[in-house]
């Protein structure tokens, strides 16, 4: 993982069409970025055209990364994770016109449940507010879990985890403020842990 | 309605940079970004919170095509030096800082003007003859040197397509890049503006055989035989062969 100060450095070399910093900023990071958009969309050929596609876009809109809004990994990982979800759900859009069968979307149900959670528990564990979280039911954090690293949106997640619609609004609600007070009360900035 | 009510925004921030924003909501979101500092702000600092949730996703090494898509996508073709003399004309041709047909006719311009054995003594043949192209641009992608020699000439024949900002008591050293990663060797200084002949040390084949690029650094005096670059290359650009 590439330190922020680093990237924060290539970022505003990119935006002035600096090519080897570009590449420094891809060499860094994509292996990481990879990773996130392969868990959106459980399947590297598609993961490997969003992360194409994210790096078109910081090539042409470095520019607009502020490091006052965000650091610069965390602007990386969303460029990369809206492509991504983009992505997911204009593929679903099709395939839900044209009904095929589709392997890939078994696939990720099957383990739709278990992976996520692990990872959440994992990042919870770096970010050393495991602890703070654990009064949050396990359904809250399976929401969680499954719209951040799924991407899912909250009708997805009600059908993967058998709960009515309003009970996952709230799950995921309380599960973001609980998150959040847990960052606060640890004094940390993901980011600088992401 | 008015986004930017702080409760309304912080919902809205917050399912945005979760992810859980969709459709039509989240594309007007998108429109109110683009536009309010404020919201912005408040989805930046729930992207901070849930980037430490990417921490512990496995790390996966994407294929090489990947990057390579992206250099021929962004900056032409990486592979051009691979393919035949046509393909390669038309990869040049179809990298966007150089305009169609003008940059056709300006290559075509440059390459009969310094070779004008091509019309003159080779009357016979429509192809080009043997040579070393490099095609050098600027950090904005804008072609700014094109460099050619012979085969197996001593001369290389370099036009700057732009004019190059050179300070005062400074050289612009063009320098080769061998494909293997070695260090690159000085071949000569180009002017600023115009055209100029660079006496190379042997021949081109012998030179620029394993040279996959060219490029250049202003250098405070004529780079010696053994010496390095002191600094970033101002230009560069692929070195191939037209053959």
């Amino acid at each position: 993982m590439p330190s922020n100060e680093d990237l924060a450095a290539l970022l505003p070399r990119v935006a002035l069409g600096d090519r080897a910093a570009f590449e420094g900023v891809y060499r860094a990071t994509c292996a990481h970025l990879l990773g996130v958009a392969f868990r959106i969309l459980n399947s590297r050929e598609r993961a490997e055209e969003v992360l194409q596609e994210a790096f078109m876009n910081v090539w042409h809109g470095a520019g607009g990364f502020d490091a006052s809004v965000a650091g610069p990994m965390t602007w990386l990982i969303n460029v990369v994770r809206n492509k991504a979800i983009d992505a997911l759900r204009s593929g679903r859009a099709e395939r839900a016109s044209t009904s095929a069968f589709d392997e890939e979307a078994l696939a990720v149900a099957a383990d739709a449940m278990q992976q996520p959670q692990a990872l959440l528990e994992r990042s919870l564990a770096t970010l050393r507010i495991r602890d703070c979280l654990g009064d949050l039911g396990a359904p809250q954090r399976q929401a969680l879990a499954l719209a951040y690293y799924r991407g899912m949106v909250h009708t997805e997640i009600a059908e993967t985890l058998g709960a009515p619609l309003g009970t996952v609004k709230t799950w995921v609600r309380r599960g973001l403020d609980r998150l959040k007070a847990c960052l606060d009360a640890a004094g940390l900035r993901a980011d600088s842990l992401a | 309605m008015n986004y930017l009510l702080p409760e309304r925004l912080e919902r809205l921030a917050r399912e945005y940079a979760l992810g859980t924003l969709a459709g039509s909501a989240r594309r007007r979101f998108e429109r109110v970004l683009r536009n309010a500092p404020a919201a912005a702000k408040a989805v930046g600092a729930w992207q901070e919170r849930l980037s430490g949730l990417a921490g512990a996703v496995p790390p996966m090494q994407p294929g090489d095509s990947v990057w390579r898509g992206l250099e021929e996508r962004l900056f032409a073709s990486p592979r051009a030096a691979r393919r035949g003399p046509l393909q390669w004309l038309s990869g040049v041709l179809s990298v966007r800082a150089l305009g169609g047909a003008l940059a056709g006719a300006l290559l075509c311009v440059a390459l009969l003007r310094f070779q004008p054995g091509l019309i003159g003594l080779e009357p016979q043949s429509d192809t080009l003859p043997q040579s070393y192209v490099g095609l050098l641009v600027d950090a904005a992608g804008v072609p700014t040197v094109l460099a050619s020699s012979k085969r197996h000439g001593t001369v290389m024949t370099v036009k700057l397509l732009q004019p190059v900002a050179i300070p005062a008591g400074s050289v612009a050293q063009l320098w080769a890049l061998p494909k293997d990663g070695s260090a690159a060797f000085p071949v000569g200084v180009v002017p600023g503006a115009g055209s100029a002949s660079v006496a190379l040390a042997d021949t081109s084949e012998k030179l620029f055989f394993n040279v996959s690029r060219l490029a250049v650094s202003i250098e405070a005096a004529p780079a010696k035989a053994g010496g390095k670059p002191s600094g970033d290359f101002v230009l560069s650009g692929h070195c191939v062969k037209l053959w």
